[in-house]
């Protein structure tokens, strides 16, 4: 694979501040001692504020619901900026967080959901680092059952009986017991195998790989691999090796890069390289002004930061959206889907929001409908591969990316994606999508996102439509949520009847089509007419004056599509 | 609620503002965009207001019909808007 479309960067540029990008870029500025580097710290602040929720979590975007990895980012964001300049402290988040954990000692990304090991890391740092609370003596039970047959750790404890250890996995087990217990806890899980095992994953090169079987070395996984080993008091088996392998990613004068070959200096490389160089004792002053100095460079007008200068910074979802709506001309439309095609990592088939990130379902889900690899039946194959081969959970569903607890959106995404990619879709992998949409079901007919969530319309028409994909749902059952979601001015609401949106309606039409059931197109168009906005884009509610932005004007101009005369199909686009 | 006097509609939707918003809403000018002039008046906070307006008055908004991003985008407009819904359910 070559990397030239990301140097250049073909893809659609949204312009927005991005949390993780935000993170890792104050994070960054921290551990080099630079944060008074900021030039207007109070609106990185304001950003980072502006995620929290009236329930005390904070969101991956407005509107969105808490989870508990943005909620440990803002907090630890706000904590890491010069004092003065975080703004007047809101609702505290820990009993928020308390709220996501599970009797069996873990926590999850969100109320309800099953605990992984990566909502326990963030919820554990977040109580202890940011609120100074101690989390649960259940928890130590829980972290010693993660540890896998190979002696690494795994994603949570179902994932460990199966044997899929991971870098990252060990990394956030090993710091939530070293964060719960100051490192001085017994250790819940043998040592030596479990050294063993992270060291084991450098190469001959220094760096290191998530994963037995991985091909390539990035920094990510050197990041976590070694500080994984020294919350352990440990170290890598060739820890200069590791330092020049660190080193070698450099860009001349510059920041670091996240593999061999891969040519952008981003934020979670800077993030990466100076963590691990940290973690290693090794020197960081003479590369510290330039680290500065690039990573300033990717702050938007938004008050955060994107992943590298914003004019470059495009990602899958934007891309995907003005594909989808065919808002580019023939040569912008090709260059773009080659872009989207290029955001994968290596050892990961799927498809990334941005470039550099993990590969995730729903965005894979999108690029896919916006026509990446539609000529390409080896790369659709390695996707379904990855999807049924790496992510799929031990509950049968699927979460945003590798080790994520199960959920809706992503279920029924990767249902559609593998119903797209085609080939030989193992029986066993549609048996255990029915399975996870079955523990979702709050009662006959009604769905939430994730178990011991609440019910919505959009959740029991993912959850429909995924069953359709894994052998078979009751068309009934979707008469029957859109008639309890239907506004009676137009359009669909995610709850009750009262306040349609525009994701609920694409969906419901969406669903609708695909079960051959009517709608009434005069309604349609009414609810239409009531979010299309001054500037010719379509807004998420009728509450809102503006442009919900890319992806609310993609779904607004689909649904008009699908009225016209042509009555073009609504492509399967699952969002939250 | 039987009142169709604008003052007083405007006085009982301003206090549900400052019951949210404190001190940005007390010196709320009757025809401000409430979406710029208060900090944090997004979908989520434009939403609870309708909701509270709703309840306060005892009527119900149409999210499609009535135009609600015009009606509840300044205290003028919304007390207008109620004054007719009372004026209409009374008739």
């Amino acid at each position: 694979m070559t990397y030239d479309m990301l140097q250049r960067s073909s893809g659609i540029v949204s312009g927005e501040s991005d949390l993780w990008c935000t993170y890792a870029a104050v994070r960054t500025l921290a551990w080099l001692g630079r944060t008074g580097d900021l030039p207007s710290p109070e609106t990185v602040a304001a950003f980072l504020a502006s995620r929290q929720n009236p329930d005390g979590g904070f969101a991956w975007s407005s509107g969105m619901s808490s989870d508990a990895w943005a909620t440990y980012y803002c907090t630890q964001a706000l904590a890491d900026l010069p004092a003065g300049s975080r703004g007047p402290v809101r609702a505290p988040s820990s009993d928020w967080v308390r709220s996501t954990a599970h009797a069996d000692g873990g926590f999850a990304m969100t109320p309800g959901q099953t605990s992984d090991v990566w909502a326990t890391y963030y919820a554990v740092r977040t109580l202890v680092e940011i609120y100074g609370e101690r989390p649960p003596e259940e928890l130590f039970g829980w972290l010693a059952a993660l540890q896998a047959e190979d002696g690494g750790l795994a994603w949570s404890p179902a994932h460990a009986k199966d044997g899929t250890s991971d870098a990252r996995a060990c990394y956030y087990a090993v710091t939530a017991w070293s964060t719960a217990t100051g490192g001085l806890g017994p250790l819940p899980w043998d040592r030596e195998r479990l050294t063993n095992w992270l060291r084991d994953r450098q190469s001959a090169s220094g760096g290191f790989t998530f994963q037995a079987g991985d091909g390539t070395d990035c920094l990510w996984a050197t990041f976590r691999a070694v500080s994984a080993l020294s919350r352990l008091g440990e170290a890598p088996r060739d820890p200069e090796g590791c330092i020049a392998w660190i080193r070698s990613r450099l860009r001349p004068g510059g920041s670091f890069t996240r593999w061999p070959g891969y040519p952008v200096a981003d934020v979670w490389a800077a993030f990466c390289g100076v963590g691990a160089l940290r973690e290693l004792g090794a020197a960081l002053d003479d590369i510290a002004d330039a680290v500065v100095a690039t990573v300033l460079s990717f702050r938007t007008g938004q008050g955060g930061f994107t992943y590298r200068t914003p004019e470059l910074a495009s990602d899958v979802l934007t891309t995907s959206a003005h594909l989808v709506a065919g808002r580019l001309p023939d040569a912008a439309a090709h260059d773009a889907l080659r872009w989207t095609e290029s955001c994968m990592m290596p050892n990961e088939d799927g498809i990334m929001y941005m470039p550099g990130r993990g590969s995730e379902v729903r965005c894979t889900l999108w690029a896919l409908s916006a026509g990446a690899f539609g000529d390409d039946a080896p790369a659709r194959s390695r996707i379904a591969d990855w999807l049924t081969g790496s992510i799929q959970n031990p509950d049968g569903g699927f979460g945003y990316w590798e080790g994520r607890a199960s959920d809706m959106v992503s279920t029924c995404s990767a249902a559609e994606i593998l119903h797209r990619t085609g080939g030989n879709r193992p029986a066993d992998a549609l048996r255990g999508i029915a399975e996870y949409v079955a523990t979702c079901e709050t009662a006959p007919g009604r769905y939430a996102n994730v178990p011991g969530g609440r019910p919505t319309l959009r959740a029991t028409l993912q959850a429909l439509r995924a069953l359709r994909r894994a052998g078979g749902a009751d068309g009934a059952r979707v008469d029957e949520a859109l008639a309890r979601h239907r506004v009676r001015g137009g359009g669909y609401a995610n709850e009750s009847n009262r306040v349609p949106d525009l994701l609920s309606t694409y969906e419901a039409v969406l669903t609708a089509d695909a079960f051959g059931i009517e709608w009434d197109a005069g309604h349609l168009s009414r609810f239409l007419d009531s979010v299309r906005t001054a500037d010719a884009g379509f807004a998420w509610t009728p509450l809102m004056p503006t442009s919900g932005g890319p992806l609310a004007d993609c779904l607004g101009r689909r649904l008009e599509l699908r009225l016209s005369p042509e009555r073009h199909p609504l492509p399967p686009l699952a969002l939250s | 609620m039987r009142t169709t006097d604008r003052t007083e509609i405007s006085a009982r939707v301003l206090a549900l503002l400052e019951k949210r918003f404190g001190d940005a809403a007390r010196a709320l000018p009757a025809d401000a965009e409430l979406s710029s002039a208060l900090p944090g008046f997004d979908s989520l906070a434009a939403l609870e207001y309708v909701n509270a307006v709703e309840g306060e008055f005892g009527i119900e908004v149409d999210f499609v019909g009535d135009d609600v991003r015009y009606w509840f985008s300044t205290l003028d407009r919304t007390a207008e808007y109620v004054r007719e819904c009372v004026e209409d359910r009374a008739a």
